[in-house]
């Protein structure tokens, strides 16, 4: 394989991740999951400390050449700090907002990168398909009703996707509804009413920007994963009963391993997916492939490793204290969107022609 | 003279089954006063006088002989009235004294305690909590450490007790407690009944996964209890606690839980549009065969406990087939319901289907009342006779 990526060499890229997870250092503190759950609930969706720390990091920049005042990060660090969120469960729509940075006009992205302006992207409208899109563009101004917003609360603007391009629209502008729904994880979604809104259409690549979001996504997943798994692991050798570590009976020790597969394979199919997408030549229905794969992958194991560290905790893991349960909460709302397991096998399948292309054995 | 009472039981007890059922059929229809189909347990204000009507009819304590107030059933009707009540979605009751503490004393009660505490549970005058689990003994329930020390005609009581159930809404509490320390750990526990003002003991409610608050840790500090409320023998409490495993395997075992996830699962399918996508429908016939089939078991196991009067030794069969069901299609909740399976709140418009619901309380059925992997143990080695570890 190349060890040629996106211009840099393995080496640096590697320096590079070492650097952006040191830089999330704070998410790995011993107090992070007591703030995470006292903000549960309450708007706008994120602490002013969460967002500080985005805006004095910079990683909003992290995609965006230097050019245009960034660090010209490739997927595999935009990959290894997700995962760095996922496991101090920053809000997730960050990782969003990371992805479509690069698409942002100049003088957005300036506010973008200061931290006055939040961009959220609002692509879905139909439950369980995130490829429906009706909302019109005509003469500057969007017409339609987006859901599934993430975190749309703490949005300066929306990048909103339509049948005819996407477009920025602002908070305020009229012609904007916003309602929120709650969420199991503590925050919410938005659904946006748009009647004539007005709207500035952007360039570039959206459509690639929302499979670099849900690989984002997947990676987000990971870092959950592997945080739930360290935890449960941790209360597997102190826990005793039957005076022996929990962690001893192999009734326990069988199921820790086929998590600890799962996350593997996760960890695996991310970082090659994240090559895939970082090679300008890659076939752009093989990236949508290895994107539905992944996410399909990642979503089903931290449903498997947030149930069992809850089934693994007993009563303990049935308590709000216990911060299995804060993983657990975030799953539900992050396995379940973004394409969900099933979609993402169905697109897959589809794209594949699986009926007429048999692997070649 | 024959009382009231004995008139009834040996009516009832005179219908076959099937009569019995129809009979039970009519009456919860013609009586039952309060909302059906509610989704929690409701606090025993609320259920009352459902719990009183029950009561004032026999059919609270069923299964208790009639010269306790009972009317002396077979276990096959009092299942009948349990299904019948879930069938018509009469609204659970706080059914601790009923199923646990009633048959516990009057199997190994004084007399005093039988006429003290029996009438009290039919009135509904004491409410029950259970004060088993500790923080260092859950699976390992016979390593617990609370302590009661003798003090004269007084035991005197020291420790914690965790995951105590509904502890902020009892007026009792019957407790598992070290007597004797010198002994196997088996060997050295006795039962207790202490009302829940005695001074020492406090209560402090847990916050539980789902946001309610029935869980609660409850501290003893020098509470002192008479003699009186040992339960049995002195140090027997662990044979006393297992001679009662029985009919709350069979509530736990109601497929109706499985049957309603299922029912609910269907709405979300039809509201996705789910039916037209072959891997789903396969899911859900899957579900449906593991239901019908969890049913055909649990009418057989009700079969043998019809014809012997006795629970077969693999009743926790059922426990762990229905928990682990309803917990697998309440997964397939999450699996299907995309960006709505995290919701907060109830979708008023779609009959308040509330997947995060379903999916979180399913929960903690597979940890009390013995964790999955516990029954699993049991099973092994006591049912299907393989070596211990
Ligand atoms: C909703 C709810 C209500 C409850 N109500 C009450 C109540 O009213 N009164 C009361 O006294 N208690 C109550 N409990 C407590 C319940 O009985 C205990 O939670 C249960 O027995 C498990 O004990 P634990 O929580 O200490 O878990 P642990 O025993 O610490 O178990 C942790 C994990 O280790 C596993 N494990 C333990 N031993 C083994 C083994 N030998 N082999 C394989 N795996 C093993 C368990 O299965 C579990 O997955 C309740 C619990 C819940 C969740």
């Amino acid at each position: 394989m190349n060890d040629q990526v996106s211009g840099i060499s393995l080496e640096a890229q590697e320096e590079n991740v070492r650097m952006i997870r040191e830089s999330a250092g704070f998410l790995r503190a011993p107090d992070r999951m007591a703030a995470v759950r006292a903000a549960r609930h309450i708007m706008p969706g994120i602490t002013p400390a969460d967002r500080d720390a985005v805006v004095s990091m910079g990683w909003l920049g992290m995609r965006l050449p230097e050019e245009r005042g960034g660090v010209g990060f490739g997927l595999a660090e935009f990959c290894a700090l997700s995962e760095e969120l996922g496991r101090g469960l920053l809000p997730e729509f960050v990782v969003q907002a990371m992805a479509i940075a690069p698409l942002l006009p100049d003088a957005v992205l300036e506010q973008a990168l200061s931290g006055e302006r939040i961009v959220i992207p609002a692509w879905n409208e139909k439950l369980g398909d995130p490829d429906h899109v009706e909302a019109a563009l005509t003469g500057g101004a969007i017409t339609g009703t987006k859901r599934f917003v993430l975190t749309a609360a703490a949005a300066d603007s929306f990048l909103v996707t339509t049948a005819g391009g996407a477009a920025l629209v602002d908070a305020g502008a009229s012609g904007l509804s916003l309602s929120t729904l709650a969420l199991q994880d503590g925050g919410h979604f938005g659904e946006l009413a748009l009647e004539n809104a007005a709207a500035t259409p952007v360039e570039g690549d959206v459509a690639r920007t929302r499979e670099e979001a849900m690989l984002g996504m997947s990676a987000y997943l990971l870092g959950m994963a592997e945080r739930t798994f360290e935890i449960t692991k941790e209360y597997l050798a102190v826990r005793e009963q039957f005076n022996r570590p929990i962690g001893s009976f192999q009734a326990l020790q069988h199921r820790m391993v086929d998590m600890y597969l799962q996350i593997e394979l996760t960890r695996a199919a991310i970082g090659k997916t994240a090559r895939l997408l970082d090679d300008a030549e890659a076939d752009r229905e093989e990236c949508l492939r290895a994107v539905s794969r992944t996410k399909a992958r990642a979503s089903d194991m931290v449903l498997l490793v947030t149930r069992e560290g809850v089934q693994m905790h007993g009563g303990m893991g049935y308590t709000d204290d216990c911060d299995v349960g804060l993983f657990l909460r975030k799953a539900m709302i992050v396995a379940t969107g973004h394409g969900s397991a099933g979609w993402h096998r169905r697109r897959y399948a589809r794209l594949a022609d699986l009926a007429n292309n048999r692997l070649a054995a | 003279m024959t009382t009231e009472l004995e008139r009834r039981a040996a009516a009832d007890a005179s219908l076959s089954d099937e009569e019995f059922r129809v009979v039970v059929r009519d009456w919860i229809a013609g009586n039952y006063m309060l909302e059906r189909n509610l989704r929690i347990r409701p606090p025993f204000a609320y259920a009352k006088p459902w719990y009183l009507k029950l009561s004032e009819r026999g059919w609270l304590a069923p299964g208790w002989p009639v010269e306790h107030g009972g009317l002396g059933l077979s276990i096959m009707k009092q299942v009948i009235l349990v299904e019948e009540q879930e069938r018509y979605g009469c609204c659970r009751l706080n059914e601790m004294g009923v199923v646990m503490v009633g048959p516990l004393l009057i199997r190994f009660g004084t007399d005093e305690q039988q006429k003290f505490f029996l009438p009290k549970i039919l009135n509904g005058e004491i409410r029950w909590c259970q004060g088993y689990s500790e923080p260092g003994a859950g699976s390992d329930l016979a390593s617990l450490r609370t302590e009661a020390v003798r003090d004269g005609d007084e035991w005197v009581v020291n420790g914690q007790k965790i995951w105590t159930t509904r502890a902020n809404d009892a007026d009792w509490i019957f407790a598992l407690l070290r007597t004797d320390k010198s002994v196997a750990k088996h060997a050295g526990i006795s039962m207790f009944l202490m009302p829940m003002t005695s001074p020492g003991i406090s209560v402090k409610p847990i916050r539980d996964l789902n946001g309610g608050e029935e869980l609660c840790q409850t501290f003893f500090e020098n509470v002192r209890v008479p003699h009186a409320n040992l339960v049995g023998e002195l140090n027997k409490g662990w044979g006393v606690n297992s001679a009662l495993l029985g009919l709350e395997r069979i509530y736990v075992g109601l497929p109706k839980h499985s049957a309603h996830a299922l029912a609910r699962l269907h709405d979300l399918m039809t509201l996705t549009g789910a039916w037209e996508d072959a891997a789903a429908v396969d899911r859900f016939t899957q579900f449906q065969f593991d239901l019908e089939d969890h049913i055909a078991l649990y009418e057989a196991a009700l079969e043998q406990v019809s014809r012997t009067g006795q629970f077969p030794a693999d009743i926790s069969l059922l426990k762990l087939s229905q928990t682990e069901l309803c917990s697998r299609i309440t997964e397939a909740m999450m699996d299907m319901g995309g960006e709505i399976a995290g919701l907060f709140d109830p979708l008023v418009e779609h009959d308040n289907l509330f997947l995060a619901n379903q999916f979180l309380l399913a929960r903690p059925t597979t940890i009390y009342g013995g964790t999955s992997e516990i029954q699993r143990n049991i099973l092994a080695t006591r049912v299907i006779g393989l070596p211990k570890q």
